[in-house]
């Protein structure tokens, strides 16, 4: 007897056509991964998304909950496992976990707390090619100094141009000399600008950057939403093959004089490719010299590390 | 004007620097040039005495106000309330989005990490308090707070503690909003619809309860795996009490215009072989689980509330199952709020569409409305 399905829906195509795919995955459903995964989906990016972690409750609750959002969404597969195996050919993954797994897949894109030195870790056991491993880096913190910029001068964030390097912390490089308004360079108008004479004592936006970071987890207890959306962008710039500049994590190894292989961040352009080019930026002595020193520490640690 | 007192006093109220920032300077609606000396390690230089970046860069054009249009504001910034400004706020829907939450801790670290999303998103002007003079002027408000049913506990008990909750939220936001729309959410909903409808005194078209429209995305999407099509090209409706006595209307559940029940007569009975009824019944189970697996569902909800959103803020006047009062439909003579298609726009449920029920059906309703008008008598408003 036939099924409602086979009486109301007749083939035409012979076969399973192969199809171009944009399938992600992201490792971890915790805050960050969430976040993440809702500004993919929210912002229409993907065929196929895939949720991989060790806890299979919430696993298949977090994969549950968007499935039944599918009709706001336009993402027909929405699949989630504790195996891998899920997501075989997919062409992102994201790991917001804490401890890393090998991957086989073409590109990773790594979130995590010591963030530059686990894109290192990351890379040397997948083996994957260097511009196929893309550190969050400074995304987030050059999006808050956006920010900070933004408040003070009464306009949206993305009106605002600046640039915050190198290691994703504290030890972060604020680049004044291209911080712009429309192309205004603001060291123009404040020549002082970003040092301790300054008396409007732009500095501390920078040191607010960080502090604003450490504030929201005392309050909140973590941050994701900042990491979701930044991540999103990162990704729609690799799938729409759009050579964006995004201030992403990568290796560093012959630039400024560094001859460790540690991952810092620098403009870097995105596309389909991966990191395809870096932005070849003038930097001051000193903000070379900030920059070359925050590879210390990850390399400190990095070169202790077995079992790479 | 009435905003600088409560802005003060929340200045008072922070210490810290981040938060402090942000919320209060958010708050300050038009983006003036002069502000309030911020505490900590912001240093402050008064505009008229010293040339700043900002003054040598930017020249002031107008000093009229800006008008909101399209603000929305969210009560509760738990995983629903949270989940449905993100899902606002990546649709682009609103011009300002204000979050209020006892918590003020969670409250200014939801609202300062959304904040730092700026750059990635059209981003809207977000305000925090827990005041609602943030939430003045909005065009719709959320509500997604409440309290959640202890171990044990009755019905009853649950709607009475979430009415004495309700009296100050419903007060506070007629004050500050007295032309909003509202939308709630929180639990048991066609009841607290209810509630907030006696509460504010707003006329019916303007109180709009989530009700339905999340069961109906879910069979929609369940519907969807059966015939492996995407939920969007599936049309059915679930009416009624939100929940356990939901009713699925299989007259009505078609593919592009051909009605199921045209090639299974038996669809949604016991006698039907393919035993449709169940996906129904997948509907209702479905939702335990995710909370027993997860602890609590917020993703399909903020996106089922970002969606009616759409149609009342850019006025699409597109139908949805939501509940409102349906005193006089289906031979119901109680005050209750059920949900059935609704046209959604500007001004909230503007028509109803008196959708065909069969007897059983309206029996369904019936009985959902004699359980809720019992529950509903009992509660001290």
């Amino acid at each position: 007897i036939a099924t409602l399905k086979e009486k109301l829906i007749v083939p035409v195509a012979e076969e399973e056509a192969t199809v171009q795919n944009n399938k992600i995955t992201v490792v971890s459903v915790g805050q960050v991964g969430m976040a993440y995964a809702i500004s993919i989906l929210g912002k229409s990016l993907t065929d196929e998304f895939a949720f991989v972690d060790v806890l299979e409750d919430k696993l298949k609750g977090e994969m549950m909950d968007p499935q039944h959002g599918s009709l706001f969404l336009q993402t027909l597969k929405i699949v989630a496992d504790k195996d891998y195996s899920v997501t075989a050919s997919y062409k992102i993954v994201v790991v917001t976990a804490g401890v890393l797994q090998q991957e086989g897949e073409r590109r990773l894109n790594l979130l995590q707390k010591k963030w530059d030195i686990l894109t290192y870790v990351t890379w040397k056991i997948s083996g994957l090619l260097k511009h196929h491993v893309i550190g969050s880096g400074c995304n987030p913190d050059s999006a808050r100094f956006h920010c900070l910029m933004a408040e003070k001068f009464g306009i949206h964030p993305s009106s605002c141009h600046g640039r915050i390097l190198g290691e994703h912390s504290d030890s972060s490089v604020a680049v004044w000399i291209g911080m712009n308004v429309t192309g205004f360079s603001l060291q123009e108008l404040n020549p002082e600008i970003g040092t301790d004479n300054d008396s409007e004592n732009w500095k501390e936006v920078h040191k607010m950057v960080v502090e604003s970071a450490y504030e929201v987890i005392k309050l909140n207890g973590y941050t994701h939403w900042v990491i979701g959306l930044s991540v999103a962008g990162l990704i729609e710039s690799m799938l729409k093959n759009l050579s964006r500049i995004h201030l992403v994590s990568s290796m560093v190894k012959g630039m400024y004089g560094i001859e460790n292989e540690v991952f810092l961040s620098l403009p870097y352009i995105l596309n389909a490719r991966g990191l395809t080019s870096v932005i070849n930026q003038k930097l001051k002595d000193d903000e070379v010299a900030q920059f070359k020193k925050s590879t210390d520490t990850p390399w400190d640690i990095q070169k202790d590390l077995k079992d790479l | 004007m009435s905003w600088t007192v409560p802005v003060v006093r929340a200045s008072q109220r922070v210490s810290s620097v981040g938060a402090n920032f942000l919320c209060l300077g958010m708050a300050l609606c038009p983006r003036q040039a002069t502000r309030i000396p911020l505490n900590g390690t912001w240093l402050f230089t008064p505009v008229s005495k010293m040339a700043t970046v900002k003054s040598e860069l930017i020249e002031r054009f107008t000093s009229e106000k800006p008008v909101h249009h399209s603000k929305v504001s969210i009560i509760g910034t738990g995983s629903v309330g949270m989940a449905c400004a993100i899902s606002i706020l990546l649709k682009g829907l609103s011009d300002e989005l204000a979050l209020v939450d006892l918590d003020e801790d969670k409250l200014k670290g939801e609202t300062m990490d959304l904040q730092h999303g700026s750059p990635f998103t059209k981003m809207p002007n977000i305000v925090c308090s827990k005041d609602y003079f943030v939430t003045a002027n909005s065009n719709l408000v959320i509500i997604t707070a409440g309290a959640r049913q202890e171990k044990g506990e009755t019905r009853l008990n649950l709607v009475q503690r979430n009415v004495a909750i309700f009296k100050l939220m419903i007060s506070s936001i007629v004050q500050y909003s007295p032309h909003c729309k509202l939308i709630i959410v929180s639990n048991p909903v066609d009841i607290l619809t209810y509630v907030a409808w006696k509460l504010s005194a707003f006329p019916k078209n303007r109180i709009i309860g989530s009700g339905c429209n999340l069961d109906t995305a879910r069979f929609r999407f369940l519907i969807g795996q059966k015939l492996g099509i995407h939920s969007e090209s599936c049309h059915g409706w679930i009416l009624g009490e939100h929940g356990d006595s939901s009713v699925p209307v299989w007259s009505g559940l078609n593919i592009a215009g051909v009605p199921l029940k045209d090639l299974n007569s038996d669809i949604g009975t016991d006698k039907d072989p393919e035993q449709w009824k169940n996906v129904h019944k997948e509907v209702i189970a479905t939702a335990y689980e995710i909370i027993k697996m997860k602890g609590y569902t917020s993703w399909a909800i903020g996106l089922s509330v970002a969606d009616l959103t759409e149609s009342i803020l850019k006025n699409l006047r597109r139908i949805h199952p939501v509940s409102t009062i349906i005193k006089g439909l289906y031979g119901i003579d109680e005050e209750v709020f059920l949900s059935i298609p609704c046209i959604l726009g500007e001004n909230g449920i503007t028509n109803l569409i008196k959708i065909k029920l069969t007897p059983e059906e309206e029996a369904h309703l019936k009985k959902s409305a004699k359980t809720l008008w019992e529950i509903q008598n009992k509660l001290k408003l």
